[in-house]
């Protein structure tokens, strides 16, 4: 193994000799230095100047603290699986008919959610997020800007998006939460009266399926009153690799794992965006009776 | 689709030779596919590619133990598997194909996908070949690796089942259950899985059929039933607790049955 690293690294590269090459890119990932291996990167991103694998820390202390906070994780989902379905009570489970998800009080709740832009297909829109006034709500905030990236391959730009970090158990475990007591996402929030699109992720098991996304539009008004908008789940539509398909589904609530709630600001006009939220959660809206929006048609 | 499965199920369980009972079995694999996709929903579309992943495995393991059999002792009876391996191997491949611990991680997830007709037939007219096959081979296998199985199946089955709220997993993790229940028999008394079965098979079929009728899928909506359809929904109840297997219901019988044979063989 030793003389095969020393060979690859010293020796130059023959386009006559097959074994080399094959052997070469076999090993490319391994060798830091090797200018063999290369991997497309669209203009916004940045070179990476260390493998995965050479970021990663060895520090036995850590890696106790780290085994410690796991371990300590893991005796709470025990108490919480003796207690009922997600730690409370049958009963709870049965007849709560609001929750609240995600509530902005502490920088702790923004955490919780990354923010991207279109920086990273080389864009020029800013987005940025931070506790509103009174630390009562969260303030997304930033400018978009449509103009597209001279890269030869980009045709569209102009999006900022917050997207919450999905939620993972002990010893990084996906967690599994029943959301199908819920008929609607209820929302409080103050906007500029610019339109966005709420998407959610429902992480599928199978690659296939992993550009797949269930969005619906909400309007803000822009006024200094507070909203709050319930959007209901049938309402959601169905696309993948940003296209809506012909197959339409409603999405299914029962398995929300790694479920993650986005929202988008992509209306194609340049020039600043705001948005406060003060809580996101789930409604059982009784007098909701629609189960999907959308036509459904058997195929023959 | 319904009469492939028919076709399937009945050439696995008449038949003596390894190869018809492979056929059969991916018949039934292939038949029940479309069924469990037939909405075309994301998720019923990953129910079946599990359901075909684990069962193809399962199939796979079927044939090599068969072969590996055939290669040793010369043929391909059933009812004739002598070669240690061989027995190993089927063990797991039957365990597979029935949702047994530790291969039981497919079941639930398969059955919350499909609706609830073809779940019923996932968890009854599926588990029939199989059953059959673990019949015919009983004496052969491993008694110890089968108890150890059933025994798990039937902790892990009432565990797992504990905290869910989706009626499907539920009787999913109750399959896996009774599954253990039959399996820890079979090596002393294999009419008593049989009879394990047939009653299990009666009662899960009372239960899909109810909640097909009141399109109850989930425990909230479980609740509000009993206003729609009041003699259903205490039809319901007793069909639950014979399947939890509370005297003097049908279910408690086969229970009661293992127990005493258990008890006579000192496992008990």
């Amino acid at each position: 193994m030793a003389v095969a690293v020393v060979l690859l690294s010293g020796a130059p590269f023959h386009g006559g000799c097959c074994r080399h090459k094959v052997f070469l890119s076999l090993l490319g990932p391994l060798l830091s230095n090797s200018k063999l291996y290369s991997s497309y990167r669209r203009p916004g991103a940045e070179p990476k100047k260390k493998l995965s694998w050479q970021n990663a820390d060895f520090s036995f202390k850590k890696s106790i603290d780290h085994l410690k906070t796991q371990l300590s994780l893991l005796t709470k989902e025990t108490q919480d699986y003796l207690q009922g379905p997600g730690g409370h009570p049958l009963s709870q489970h049965v007849l709560e008919q609001t929750r609240v998800l995600w509530q902005f009080r502490s920088q702790e709740d923004l955490n919780k959610w990354v923010i991207s832009s279109d920086v990273e297909i080389g864009g020029k829109s800013k987005v940025y997020i931070k506790l509103g006034r009174n630390n009562q709500a969260a303030l997304l905030y930033g400018t978009l800007n449509t103009e597209v990236p001279r890269d030869g391959e980009t045709k569209y730009s102009g999006y900022c998006s917050m997207r919450s970090r999905p939620a993972v158990g002990s010893f990084n475990r996906k967690k599994y939460y029943d959301w199908s007591n819920f008929n609607s996402l209820y929302l409080r929030v103050r906007g500029d009266g610019r339109p966005w699109m709420v998407n959610i992720y429902t992480d599928p098991y199978f690659s296939h399926q992993k550009d797949d996304l269930y969005s619906y539009f909400m309007f803000t008004r822009g006024g200094p009153y507070w909203e709050e908008i319930k959007i209901p789940f049938s309402k959601f539509f169905f696309s993948s690799r940003g296209r809506v398909q012909d197959n339409q589904h409603p999405v299914w609530l029962d398995k929300a794992s790694f479920l993650t709630l986005g929202l988008t600001i992509g209306d194609k006009v340049d020039g600043p965006f705001q948005l406060e939220i003060d809580f996101i959660g789930l409604l059982n809206d009784r007098a909701h009776r629609e189960e999907f929006a959308y036509e459904t048609y058997d195929k023959n | 689709f319904t009469t492939s499965l028919l076709l399937g199920t009945t050439m696995t369980i008449s038949s003596n030779h390894w190869i018809m009972a492979w056929a059969g079995l991916e018949i039934n694999t292939l038949a029940i596919l479309p069924m469990i996709s037939k909405s075309h929903h994301p998720r019923a579309i990953e129910a079946a590619t599990k359901y075909f992943l684990t069962q193809a495995t399962a199939s796979a393991l079927l044939l090599f133990s068969s072969m590996i059999n055939a290669w040793q002792t010369g043929q391909w009876d059933i009812t004739q598997l002598t070669n240690p391996t061989s027995c190993l191997i089927l063990t797991s491949a039957i365990a597979m194909k029935l949702g047994l611990v530790p291969f039981h991680f497919w079941f639930p997830e398969v059955l919350q996908g499909a609706p609830l007709t073809t779940g019923l037939l996932l968890s009854t007219l599926m588990k029939f070949p199989p059953i059959t096959l673990l019949y015919m081979t009983s004496p052969s296998l491993n008694p110890t690796v089968l108890t150890l199985m059933a025994i798990l199946s039937t902790a892990l089955g009432g565990w797992m089942g504990l905290n869910q709220t989706q009626i499907r997993k539920i009787l999913a993790f109750s399959s896996i259950s009774h599954l253990g229940w039959m399996t820890i028999i079979i090596s002393y008394n294999p009419k008593l899985t049989l009879l394990n079965f047939y009653l299990y098979a009666l009662m899960t079929t009372a239960t899909f059929l109810t909640l097909n009728s009141t399109k109850a899928s989930k425990l909230s909506t479980l609740m509000t039933t009993w206003t729609k359809a009041p003699a259903l929904n205490a039809a319901l109840l007793l069909t639950l607790l014979s399947l939890a297997g509370l005297p003097p219901l049908t279910g408690f019988l086969p229970k009661w049955l293992i127990i005493q044979e258990l008890t006579k063989q000192d496992m008990a």
